[in-house]
């Protein structure tokens, strides 16, 4: 007992260190930045660098990989993340910030390679026995950062001028900046300080867990769930909220096993979100429900009117359906095809929900793992038809997205994408964990190829034109939905719940549809994805998929349905294009985002219909300008 | 005669220790344009918050047309018809100036979900008819020929009428109209004032919290002052004009003299 909760706290301090940086970041931005649990990484491989292959000392290395790792991060800071905190709503902060996150794990990707690294532990190998538990001695140095860490963090925002600058700008950035304070600048500031510490921790913790590129993510996500358990924004929280998430974790992996440990992490923190939202230690400010949340907001407007509707809708469809003759049949391209429509309506889904709504997700694969898992088991274990199999993941996933939204229906923006990102995370550890059902980590084998009736669907060429057809029909179904009342209230609660709410919108009632609405396309998806590839993993239908696909949603074009399809195929195709630069696929990924998210807000598909439009529609340019006028005599 | 449209009975705010609103009682009649006036902190917004139950009230309570308010939600209140607007006005990013205002609308659509799914006719018909509507709305107010343009594009002004007319679309037995001339030049405001006539005139209710005095005098039947959340006079606008505590809460204490 008592070792596991020593190892408990080990493994926690390393979670609040990360949330620290956490804490830190959205007390001076009000953006949670997930690409913190990366720099871990960063300190920690160019530690490895400088003290293996150029043989420095240990001292000499981790002060190098720190500061290295600090100036990376304001570069990254200044050149990506503040520039965009002006113009951007907190939801796509968010999401560039995951962006960041993939960008430096295709970095890392690039430079260090796929393999795991661990570095010695500074003071030796041999463990300390304290009343009868051995504790290693790296235990000490994490324990110790850890320690010196907070306090020398509190005694900067508490007993310093830039201290008291930095809260300045977390309370009230624009009066910070009429007080002559560079917001700017201590933005940066704040983002280096969190890569600092970020950096100390991935150093201190390498010498008992190893470490490889894509590691970041996984102390983002505890790292996350740290500092949700705790308040964001709180130090205390962060750190207390660490520590219980380490111990839990432990004890689960201890006395369950270790295939549930993220399950019972994840419901720790489902329970602390509903039953208190804003953790353990919150330090929020009470919300004026009169005043719209996100001063301001833009998003791109861009209407097609009917006629240009069908025409472009017509070519789509025609070119779309010619693909499979032009592409060569003996490539793998065709099977690429397939599972970019297949991924796309997974996507179409996220889209309605986020894209339209604003209800931001980062659990769509744990729809699609129900609907896959489902169907798949059916089939395999019980003989059932595809069909119905389908239909049954359906039903359950509906049931999920009910009792998911019902459960998380008081959060908003940050917390409903953590509660959503939760989600995900239970539903990969279920499939994890459920050998006997699932197959566990190595899978299930054997589904069979899609049928309806004795009409089978086994090569590619037949499930492209099954996919095609069903996208179709989702598009026109949906298109009716957005473009009148149903889509209007969608939009309305986007960015303003209650201005929506006093035109008597049932703000509640849209939001479990889109949540059934999105969890039923992921479904889809995710069924139709493990007959088409006979086999159904954990990692096919995990978190990073969910990221993956929105992604692709934030790339396409969001809210604009046809647009995630440029941003699916995209993703999909890239790679299988480029095949030789297979290692660069994470790294163009990131840069793709965060790209997107800073010049192209409206997406692959915004810009260009943007350009089209202004091409054909002469008349809405003018007005458009003239609007502008107006606007400039009235100022 | 039929109940008051709204009647406030002894409604009191607290935040903490300070009295936002404290003891305020008032009808508003079925069919009046009332207008609600007082300096900046008089808690006029803060009377709009408490009647669409934004905030709760501390004490005292609300009824619309006999039916007390208290503990319904927003949105329910809306459903009652009580449809307000918001001091900033808050159009919908992302969506043109048509669609604002058809999202006004919302409620009176009868139209299916899963019909609009499936271009019904029926559907249709009524997307057209309501289309329809609110150019009407958009031409009286000159802002149809920016009907496709994001509405977040709009000069202040426009945003204002556009928030007028997209709440006026939803056919409201009362409408709450937070300062809705702010930011309009003379011009809109005078265009402003006719269409309150007229949707008064149309049988609505109207309660207006204004600053712009010529626009209150002009179509107001009511007013009612409020200084320091308290009710300190009502009445006519002539009689307004020549209380004297009206003028010791506008021009300060030495002038009410």
């Amino acid at each position: 007992m008592i070792p596991i909760i020593v190892g408990g706290l080990l493994q926690g301090s390393v979670f609040a260190m990360v949330a620290l940086g956490f804490a830190l970041v959205y007390r001076v931005t009000g953006v949670i930045n997930l690409s913190q649990g990366a720099f871990c990484v960063i300190g920690a491989l160019i530690t490895y660098t400088l003290e293996r292959t150029l043989g420095w000392p240990v001292g000499l290395a981790v002060t190098g990989a720190v500061l290295g790792t600090t100036v990376f991060g304001i570069m990254l800071g200044a050149a990506t993340f503040v520039p965009s905190l002006a113009r951007l709503p907190n939801s796509s902060m968010l999401m560039l910030t995951a962006g960041l996150l993939t960008f430096i794990e295709g970095l890392l990707l690039v430079v260090w390679g796929s393999d795991p690294y661990d570095l010695p532990p500074f003071s030796g190998e041999m463990p300390v026995t304290i009343m009868g538990v051995r504790v290693p001695t790296q235990g000490f140095w994490i324990a110790g950062t850890t320690l010196i860490v907070i306090l020398v963090l509190w005694y900067l925002l508490s007993r310093t001028m830039l201290g008291k600058e930095l809260r300045a700008c977390a309370e009230n950035p624009l009066a910070a900046r009429l007080m002559g304070i560079d917001v700017p600048r201590m933005t940066v500031l704040s983002f280096g300080l969190a890569a600092m510490i970020g950096a100390v921790g991935g150093i201190v913790v390498a010498p008992i867990t190893s470490l490889q590129f894509d590691s970041g993510n996984f102390f983002t996500i505890y790292g996350f769930i740290a500092v949700a358990i705790g308040g964001m924004g709180s130090f205390v929280g962060a750190v207390v909220g660490g520590l219980i998430l380490g111990v839990v974790q432990q004890l689960a992996a201890g006395y369950v096993s270790s295939l549930f440990s993220d399950g019972l992490a994840v419901i720790v923190l489902l329970a602390t979100l509903l039953v208190r939202p804003s953790g353990l230690f919150a330090v929020g400010v009470a919300r004026r429900q009169d005043v719209r949340d996100e001063q301001g907001v833009q998003l791109s407007v861009i209407r097609f009117n009917g006629r240009q509707t069908a025409f472009l809708g017509v070519l789509a469809v025609v070119l779309l359906a010619a693909l499979p003759w032009l592409v060569p049949q003996s490539s793998g391209l065709l099977s690429s095809l397939v599972i970019t429509g297949i991924l796309f309506i997974g996507v179409l889904g996220l889209d309605v929900l986020m894209g339209y709504t604003g209800q931001v997700s980062l659990g769509q694969a744990g729809f699609m793992a129900i609907g896959g898992y489902t169907a798949a088991i059916l089939a395999v274990k019980l003989g059932w038809p595809p069909l119905l199999g389908t239909a049954a993941g359906m039903v359950l996933s509906l049931i999920s997205a009910l009792i998911l939204s019902l459960a998380t229906m008081r959060l908003r923006g940050v917390y409903l994408a953590l509660a959503t990102l939760a989600f995900g995370l239970l539903i990969d550890s279920l499939a994890i964990g459920m050998m006997a059902t699932t197959g566990g980590p190595s899978g299930l084998v054997g589904i069979p190829s899609f049928s309806i009736g004795s009409l089978s669907f086994a090569t590619p060429f037949s499930m492209y034109y099954l996919v095609l057809g069903l996208i179709i029909v989702l598009i026109l179904l949906l298109l009716g939905g957005m473009r009148s009342s149903f889509g209007r209230a969608l939009q309305a609660i986007r960015t303003d719940q209650t201005a929506a709410a006093a035109l008597d919108i049932n703000v509640e009632r849209y939001k479990v549809a889109v949540f059934a609405i999105s969890a039923a396309l992921a479904s889809l998806s995710g069924s139709l994805y493990a007959f088409f590839f006979h086999f159904l993993s954990p990692e096919m239908v995990d978190t990073s998929r969910s990221f993956e696909m929105v992604t692709m949603l934030v790339i396409g074009g969001a809210g604009t349905l046809v647009g995630p399809l440029l941003g699916a195929a995209l993703l999909t195709l890239l790679p299988e294009i480029f095949q030789p630069f297979a290692l660069y696929k994470t790294l163009a990924e990131g840069i793709l985002l965060v790209l997107t998210f800073q010049y192209l807000p409206a997406g692959i598909f915004g810009s260009l219909a943007g350009w089209l439009l202004r091409f054909t529609n002469r008349q809405t340019l003018i007005q458009a300008s003239d609007v502008r006028l107006v606007k400039d005599e009235s100022r | 005669m039929s109940a008051p449209a709204l009647r406030v009975t002894n409604i009191t705010k607290r935040f903490g220790g300070l009295a936002a609103i404290s003891d305020v009682t008032y009808e508003v009649l079925d069919g009046s344009l009332t207008a609600l006036i007082g300096p900046n902190g008089a808690g006029k917004t803060t009377l709009f918050n408490l009647i669409t139950n934004l905030f709760t009230p501390t004490e005292g309570e609300i009824y619309f047309y006999g039916k007390s308010l208290n503990g319904l939600s927003p949105r329910q209140i809306a459903g009652l018809g009580l449809i307000r607007t918001f001091q900033t006005a808050r159009v919908f990013p992302g969506m043109t100036v048509l669609e604002n205002v058809l999202v006004g609308a919302h409620r009176r659509v009868r139209s299916h979900t899963l019909k609009q799914m499936l271009w019904q006719a029926s559907a249709r018909h009524e997307e057209r008819e309501l289309t329809a509507r609110a150019d009407g709305f958009l031409e009286i107010t000159n802002l149809l020929k920016f009907r496709d343009v994001a509405a977040t594009d709009l000069p202040m002004g426009g945003q204002k009428l556009l928030e007028v007319i997209r709440a006026l679309m939803t056919r409201p037995r009362l409408l709450l109209l937070d300062e809705p001339a702010a930011g309009l030049n003379d011009s809109e405001t005078s265009e402003l004032a006719s269409l309150l006539r007229a949707v008064r005139n149309s049988g609505v209710t109207v309660m207006v919290v204004e600053h712009n005095m010529s626009l209150v005098m002009g179509v107001a039947d009511q007013v009612m002052v409020l200084d320091a959340g308290c009710l300190v006079a009502s009445g006519s606008p002539q009689e307004i004009r020549k209380n004297a505590r009206v003028i010791e809460a506008y021009v300060g204490q030495e002038a009410a003299v």
